[in-house]
C-alpha cells in the first residue's frame, strides 16, 4: 500500500496556475526524487503538502484514507518533516537546543534546564542517523552547513508526537560540500532502512540517480511521468523536464551583428567567480547559463562595478571596467537586478521617481536644480517604449503588478544611452504577455547596437533571446555554447557536463 | 473622510491648538509680538529639525544634534574669551559642527554602523569635548563681545507693514533662510531626489548608481552643520554658552520630525511638515506656559501629543 497519494492537485494564484494537474504517489520506506525546471511547481507542491497552502483542487490519502492538510500542524501531526534548504537554525545556542527547541525542554525542580539530560537526548537523537562525531554541546553555528543540515534532520527525529514517516527534503544538497553530501547520503539510507520515506526535490541529477529509488518529473505544474531509477537515465528524465516548444513566442534577431565588441573579459576572477572570458559584440544577446547558483549573479555583479575584479581584464566600450554602479550607469551601463523588490525599486515611490533615479545628473540644471519638465517627459518617453500600463506616474509602484513594476525597472535601464545591458533573470515573476514585451524591447535594443548580457533560469527563454550561451559551474566558466544548434535538453546537459 | 482625516490629522490637530490657546488667551495669544515671541522661541529648535529632516529623509538619525549645539557655543564662546574676533569664533564653531556631522556620517556609511550607536558614542564624545573645553563652567560676562550677543537681541523693524514698535528678530530670520535653503536641497536638487531614494530603497538607490556612502556622508555633515548653527543662535540669545544648553534640542527636534511624517502619504519627511511638528510644539509651549500650566505638566503633554499622532497615523496606514 501506497504511503500517501496526491492527485490532480492544483493551485492558482490569481490568473497564473502554479500547479494545474500534479499528482505524485510515495511508498513506504523508499526515497523518491522531484524534479522539475524552475518554474514546475515543485515549491508550490511542497507548500501544499506542508500545509502552507492550500490546494484548489485534488485529493490527498495517506495510508488509503482521504487527508486534508490545512494547516502545517496537520502536516506534523500525519508524521511529515520538511528539511529547507536554508538552515532555519538558531546559531548562537549549542546543537543540543537547536534539536529540543521545538518542545520543552527537559527541567529540574521544575525550573532549571537540566542540561545533562538535553545533552543525553540529542546525543541519542544523532546517534539514531549513525552519527557520533558531533557533540550536543557544541555552539551550531561553529558546525558546517552540512552538520546544521544533519542536526535539523535529528531535530525532527526527536520531536515528540507522532513519528515521522516522511522526510521532505528541499534541494538539501545546496550549500554543501561533496564529503558533507555524502554523510546526508547515509542518513537518508539511516532513515529509509528505519522504515521511513523522504521525498527528495533536487536539480542534481547525479545525486538522485545515487540516491532515490523512483523520480517524479513536474512540467508546467502537471505531472508528466514517474519512473524508477533503474529503469531510466539522466537524457531521458532531462527530456521529461523540458519536453515543450515554446521557441516562437522569442521574437528572432532580423539583423547582422556588427563587428565592433561591447564588452571584451579576459580571464576575469572575483572573489566568487573564476576564469570569465568571453566577447560581446554590439547587437549580440549573450546568456549566462547553469545549475542554480552557478555563478550567474556574480557575473552580473563583476560587470556592474559590485565586485571588484581580481585577476584579468575586462573593458567595457573600451573602457576599464567600472568601479561602481554609479560609474556604471555614467559608462552606460544599465542593470536590471534579480530581486525586483529588493534591489530594483522603491515601492513607495511614484513610476517617475524609480525611472528618473540614475538620470537625475542629465536632468538637472545648475545647482542641480532637478528640471521637472524634463523628467516628466523622459518618463512618459522610456514608459512607452517599455509599453507599461499605468493609470498615471505618479502612481507608487506597489500598486503595480509583477510585470509592470518589471518595466518600470527597464524604463529606468533604456533612459541612458545604452552600451550594455545586463538583465538578471529578467521575467521572473512577470506573466506572459510583460514577458513577451520585455523580449521585444530586448531586441530592439540590440538592434540599435546595445549588446545584452542575460541570465534566467528558464532554459527556454535562453535559447530564445541568446546568441551564444556562457555556461558557469560552481563560479566557473565552462564553455561558451552557440544556440543555433541547441535544444533544452542539450543546454541542460551541458550544465551537467563535467 | 477617512483620507482627509488621515492626511490632514496632524494639521487639523495644529488648528485645534491655536483655537484652543485664542479662546483661553483672547488677549495675549493672538497678537502680532506674541507670534515673533513664539518664532524666536523656536527658531533654533527649528533650525535643529529642519536639518534634521535631511538624515530622517534617508531613514537615518542624528542623536548628537544637542550636543553638537552646546560644543559649537562653547567652542565660540572660548575663542572670544581668548581674545579672538567674532567671525573667527563663528567660523571655527560652523567647522566644527560640519566635521562632527561628517565624522558621524563616516561612521555610518563607512563603518556601517547603526545611526543609533553611532551618534549615541558621538553625543558623548563632543559633549565631553564641550566640558573639557570649558571647564564645565559657563563662559559669559565680558568673554561674549556685544556684537555676538546683540545679534540675538535685534531685528528688522516691521514698522515700514503696520507693525509699530515690532520688530522680526534676526534669529527667526535665520530659520527662515534655513528652512529655504533646506527645503531646496531636499525638494528642488536631485541631491534631495537621491537622499529621497535612499531612503525609499538603499539597496536599489545603490544599484541604479546613486553614490550612497558619499550621500549618506554629506547629509549626515550638513546636520551637524545646523546643529552648530543652532547652537550659536542659542548662545547669542543667551549671551553665554554652556557644555549643557543645547541638550534640549535633539529628542524636540526629532520629535518635530515625527510630527511632520504624520502628515505625508507614504510617512517620508518633509521639511515644511517639520515646520508644522516644530509650530506645534513651540505653540504649545508658548500656550501652556502663558496659562502657568505646571511644566512638568508641559512635558508629559507634549510627549502624549507627539506619541497619538504617531499612533494615529500608524494605525491608519496599517489599515489601508
Amino acid at each position: 500500500m501506497t504511503l500517501l497519494d496526491l492527485t490532480h492537485i492544483a493551485k492558482s494564484y490569481g490568473r497564473t496556475a502554479a500547479l494545474a494537474d500534479a499528482s505524485i504517489d510515495i511508498l513506504p520506506g523508499e526515497v523518491h526524487a522531484l524534479m522539475g525546471e524552475n518554474g514546475a511547481g515543485k515549491s508550490t507542491f511542497i507548500k501544499v503538502l506542508a500545509g502552507i497552502v492550500k490546494s484548489d483542487r485534488g485529493e490527498i490519502r495517506f495510508q488509503g484514507k482521504l487527508a486534508t492538510i490545512d494547516n502545517p500542524q496537520d502536516a506534523f501531526d500525519l508524521g511529515f518533516r520538511f528539511i529547507h534548504q536554508e538552515l532555519n537554525v538558531v546559531p548562537q545556542i549549542s546543537v543540543a537546543e537547536n534539536i529540543a527547541i521545538g518542545g520543552p525542554y527537559p527541567t529540574r525542580f521544575g525550573a532549571m534546564v537540566n542540561w545533562r539530560e538535553l545533552n543525553r537526548r540529542a546525543r541519542a537523537a544523532l546517534a539514531r542517523l549513525g552519527i557520533d562525531t558531533i557533540d550536543p554541546r557544541t555552539k551550531i553555528s561553529r558546525l558546517s552547513a552540512g552538520d546544521q543540515m544533519l542536526v535539523k534532520i535529528a531535530g525532527t527525529l526527536s520531536d515528540t508526537g507522532n513519528p515521522a514517516c516522511l522526510f521532505v527534503m528541499d534541494e538539501p544538497t545546496a550549500s554543501l560540500t561533496g564529503e558533507e553530501s555524502e554523510r546526508l547520503f547515509k542518513v537518508i539510507a539511516e532513515l529509509k532502512s528505519a522504515g521511513a520515506s523522504v521525498l527528495y526535490v533536487s536539480h542534481r541529477m547525479d545525486e538522485v540517480m545515487q540516491i532515490c529509488d523512483r523520480v517524479t518529473v513536474f512540467r508546467d505544474g502537471r505531472f508528466v511521468e514517474t519512473k524508477r531509477t533503474n529503469d531510466t537515465d539522466k537524457d531521458e528524465i532531462i527530456r521529461f523536464m523540458t519536453g515543450r516548444d515554446v521557441k516562437d513566442v522569442y521574437p528572432e534577431r532580423t539583423f547582422d551583428l556588427e563587428e565592433h565588441l561591447v564588452c571584451r573579459a579576459q580571464d576575469v576572477s572575483t572573489r566568487r567567480i573564476r576564469g570569465l572570458s568571453f566577447n560581446l559584440r554590439k547587437g549580440e544577446v549573450l546568456g549566462i547559463g547553469g545549475l542554480s547558483n552557478a555563478g550567474q549573479s556574480e557575473v552580473m555583479q563583476a560587470l556592474m562595478g559590485l565586485d571588484r575584479i581580481l585577476e584579468g581584464t575586462l573593458k567595457i566600450s573600451g573602457k576599464a571596467a567600472p568601479q561602481n554602479p554609479a560609474t556604471a550607469w555614467e559608462g552606460g551601463i544599465a542593470y536590471v537586478p534579480r530581486e525586483r523588490r529588493r534591489e530594483g525599486l522603491m515601492l513607495t515611490r511614484s513610476i517617475l521617481q524609480n525611472t528618473v533615479l540614475p538620470h537625475l545628473r542629465h536632468l538637472s540644471r545648475l545647482l542641480g536644480v532637478v528640471n521637472r519638465r524634463s523628467e516628466r517627459d523622459m518618463t512618459q518617453r522610456v514608459a512607452d517604449i517599455v509599453r507599461l500600463k499605468a493609470d498615471s506616474l505618479k502612481q507608487p509602484c506597489y500598486q503595480l503588478s509583477g510585470g509592470n513594476q518589471q518595466k518600470v525597472v527597464f524604463a529606468r535601464a533604456v533612459g541612458a544611452s545604452l552600451n550594455l545591458l545586463l538583465l538578471d533573470e529578467p521575467t521572473r515573476g512577470v506573466d506572459v504577455g510583460a514577458k513577451f514585451d520585455i523580449y521585444t524591447l530586448v531586441r530592439e535594443l540590440s538592434a540599435r547596437g546595445c549588446g545584452v548580457v542575460l541570465t534566467s533560469s528558464d532554459l527556454p527563454e535562453l535559447l530564445g533571446m541568446c546568441d551564444r550561451i556562457l555556461i558557469m559551474q560552481d563560479g566557473r566558466q565552462t564553455e561558451i555554447v552557440e544556440t543555433r544548434d541547441l535544444d533544452p535538453h542539450g543546454l541542460l546537459s551541458r550544465f551537467y557536463a563535467a | 473622510m477617512g483620507l482627509i482625516l488621515r492626511r490632514y490629522g496632524t494639521l487639523l490637530g495644529f488648528l485645534a491648538i491655536i483655537v484652543f490657546f485664542w479662546s483661553q488667551l483672547p488677549e495675549t495669544f493672538l497678537t502680532a509680538r506674541n507670534l515673533i515671541n513664539i518664532s524666536q522661541q523656536i527658531s533654533m529648535l527649528a533650525v535643529v529639525a529642519f536639518t534634521m529632516t535631511i538624515v530622517m529623509v534617508m531613514n537615518d538619525f542624528d542623536l548628537s544634534v544637542g550636543s553638537t549645539a552646546s560644543l559649537a557655543g562653547v567652542v565660540a564662546a572660548f575663542l572670544f574669551s581668548l581674545g579672538y574676533p567674532v567671525w573667527a569664533g563663528i567660523s571655527v564653531a560652523l567647522l566644527v559642527g560640519l566635521l562632527g556631522g561628517l565624522f558621524n556620517g563616516i561612521l555610518v556609511s563607512f563603518f556601517g554602523i547603526l545611526p543609533f550607536v553611532a551618534t549615541l558614542g558621538t553625543l558623548t564624545m563632543f559633549s565631553g569635548t564641550a566640558f573639557l573645553i570649558s571647564g564645565g563652567k559657563t563662559i559669559f560676562g565680558r568673554d561674549i563681545p556685544g556684537t555676538f550677543s546683540g545679534f540675538a537681541r535685534s531685528g528688522v523693524p516691521l514698522d515700514g507693514i503696520g507693525l509699530a514698535g515690532v520688530t522680526m528678530p534676526f534669529l527667526s530670520i535665520m530659520a527662515v533662510i534655513v528652512l529655504f535653503l533646506v527645503w531646496f536641497a531636499l525638494e528642488q536638487t536631485t541631491f534631495g531626489r537621491r537622499l529621497y531614494a535612499i531612503g525609499g530603497n538603499m539597496e536599489a538607490a545603490k544599484l541604479a548608481g546613486i553614490r550612497v556612502r558619499t550621500l549618506r556622508m554629506s547629509a549626515f555633515a550638513l546636520t551637524g552643520l545646523g546643529a552648530a548653527t543652532a547652537g550659536l543662535m542659542y548662545a547669542s540669545r543667551v549671551a553665554s554658552a554652556n557644555p549643557t544648553q543645547g541638550s534640549g534640542l535633539m529628542l524636540d527636534a526629532i520629535a518635530a520630525v515625527f510630527l511632520g511624517m504624520t502628515m505625508s502619504e507614504e510617512g517620508e519627511p518633509r521639511v515644511l511638515a517639520t515646520l508644522v511638528g516644530v509650530l506645534i510644539l513651540g505653540i504649545l509651549d508658548n500656550g501652556l506656559t502663558q496659562l502657568s500650566v505646571d511644566s512638568y505638566i508641559r512635558e508629559i503633554l507634549v510627549g502624549a501629543i507627539v506619541v497619538s499622532a504617531v499612533a494615529f497615523s500608524s494605525i491608519s496606514k496599517q489599515k489601508r
